[in-house]
């Protein structure tokens, strides 16, 4: 069963009237399961819309969205995905732990539980003893890692990330890359990723959806095949070319390859 | 600790000032171009404070009860008044926030009228709800309806801007965990909204005890410290001191309650510490 099927969806913000914005048009994707799904592109291609669209935070205009077998709400419902986003998120009044609880918490999982699952996913995510912290005594890069913990918490098969290491520096975002990818593995876990780097996108993803805005729809689907995904792997030539490619299709595509 | 002592310099320093005015200051005040620019210094408008402390051990009349009991119980009575007053307030400003932020109609509705509340003056409004003191219930109800209605309002707004300040990745989560606007309130709503809801608190317990010394006084309650302030002043020539004596037993009132809803602050903001960020 795929992960998440998108059929002909087109999603209208205000529409009627003079700011009207087609974000998406006829937009049609398929996540396999377990399968590690990046989408790129410039600002405003609707990325972001289309997660939330997966995620049923938006309803689509027109298509449906099918998440885990089921329509995209009922999905939601059940708890089918975890979510982490750019801004990590978290409750600065709950510790670490507890934040991470709260989707079990909401979930009716019993105390005893979820103290041992949170547990578990923050030792996964590599902060085991920063569990009675508050959030605001962590580092941005350790907040994301709690979201991610959080967002792994009720073991989702399907993790949706909406660029959630764009506000982080480079080495931090590099290490959070092999720890996600490992966690994933481990976890057997699909993926949906925003992001708007190459690099990044190249060395998570299976596959690369590019996408291009005005109005925002896919334009291609570069696979990634990397052997091994660790800091050789980014000096690979197969590495480059992926990323070669998934630039020239973001240019606009349709141009050969210069080798 | 800290605190105490930076309290302690306060106070020492507003005797310091009051003294230092006494020594320095015209007794019939300054008065410039027939505008009163400071005011007497003498005795009779300004006591000296070691006289007013004085007059707390004597008795209030002729071998009658010492003063400080008579405005101990006085403020006792005012505290249960102000107390009963600040809970009404906050139950009813806490209703209304939540109220408006469920409901955006609400809101626009009954903001400007919240609002408006305020404007109307107290002293127009007590005689209309002391109809019901004696009748519906003793007459210090009433006070409290006074100064719950001073109390209100400064939770409804902050409370209504607290709960309103999630940011949407915190309303999308829960959204994503598909939690109902209820456990969304309770879960995020809520807790976020107190560091705005204890600003708003203390608020409210100044505005308590104005209510119920006013309270008092516009509707003739008697046993509480606003009264004993009315009938202290009526001696005022003949016995500065005591006017005082009771004016220093309401300040002293503003600083316990004000005090007891800080202690509410406590075990609820232990997040709020001061503490040192791990980078790593």
């Amino acid at each position: 069963m795929s992960a998440v099927v998108i059929e002909g969806v087109s999603k209208v913000f205000n529409a009627g009237r003079a700011d009207e914005v087609t974000a998406l048009s006829e937009v049609d994707l398929t996540v396999g399961a377990g399968e590690f799904v990046s989408l790129i592109g410039p600002s405003g291609c609707g990325k972001s819309t289309l997660l939330r669209l997966i995620a049923d935070l938006i309803p689509p205009t027109r298509g449906s969205v099918t998440v885990a077998g089921k329509p995209a709400a009922q999905a939601r419902n059940d708890q089918e995905y975890g979510i982490a986003f750019q801004q990590s998120g978290l409750f600065e009044w709950r510790t670490v732990l507890r934040n991470v609880e709260l989707p079990l918490e909401l979930r009716g999982v019993s105390r005893t539980e979820r103290r041992s699952r949170a547990a578990e996913m923050l030792a996964l995510v590599g902060l085991a003893e920063f569990g009675g912290h508050y959030p605001a005594q962590l580092s941005g890069g350790m907040q994301q890692r709690v979201a991610i913990a959080r967002a792994l918490a009720v073991h989702p098969p399907l993790l949706l990330m909406d660029e959630p290491f764009g506000a982080l520096d480079e080495m931090t975002r590099e290490r959070l890359q092999g720890e996600l990818l490992q966690i994933c593995a481990t976890t057997g876990t699909s993926t949906v990723f925003v992001t708007h780097s190459i690099s990044e996108a190249v060395f998570l993803s299976n596959r690369v959806v590019v996408m291009s805005a005005r109005p925002g729809r896919i334009t291609a689907s570069v696979d990634v095949d990397l052997p091994e995904r660790d800091d050789a792997a980014r000096q690979s030539p197969r590495y480059f070319d992926a990323i070669t490619a998934v630039r020239r299709e973001l240019r606009g595509g349709g141009v050969p390859a210069a080798s | 600790m800290r605190r105490l002592l930076w309290t302690l310099g306060g106070l020492a320093l507003f005797a310091l000032l009051w003294e230092g005015y006494k020594l320095v200051g015209d007794p019939d005040g300054t008065v410039l171009f027939g505008v009163r620019l400071l005011p007497r210094a003498d005795d009779l408008s300004m006591p000296h404070l070691v006289d007013v402390l004085q007059r707390l051990g004597r008795p209030e009349l002729t071998g009658g009860r010492p003063v400080w009991t008579v405005v101990l119980q006085a403020c006792l009575f005012t505290l249960g008044i102000t107390v009963a007053g600040f809970l009404a307030g906050a139950v009813v400003g806490l209703l209304l926030a939540v109220l408006m932020q469920r409901f955006r109609l609400a809101e626009r509705g009954l903001l400007p009228y919240v609002i408006l509340s305020q404007t109307v003056p107290l002293v127009a409004l007590a005689p209309l709800i002391a109809g019901w003191g004696g009748t519906v219930w003793p007459e210090r109800m009433t006070v409290a309806v006074i100064a719950a209605y001073l109390a209100f309002f400064p939770v409804a707004v902050g409370m209504l801007r607290g709960l309103q300040s999630p940011q949407a990745a915190g309303v999308e989560l829960m959204r994503s965990y598909a939690a109902g606007w209820w456990r969304t309130l309770l879960k995020l709503r809520l807790p976020a909204a107190l560091p705005y809801l204890f600003p708003a608190l203390r608020l409210a317990g100044a505005a308590a005890v104005v209510g119920a010394v006013v309270g008092e006084i516009s509707t003739g309650t008697r046993g509480g410290i606003g009264r004993l302030i009315i009938e202290y002043s009526r001696e005022a020539t003949s016995d500065p001191a005591k006017v005082y004596t009771a004016m220093l037993g309401a300040a002293v009132l503003g600083l316990v309650v004000a005090g007891l809803v800080s202690l509410l602050e406590l075990p609820l903001m232990r997040h709020r510490r001061r503490v040192e960020v791990v980078t790593m």
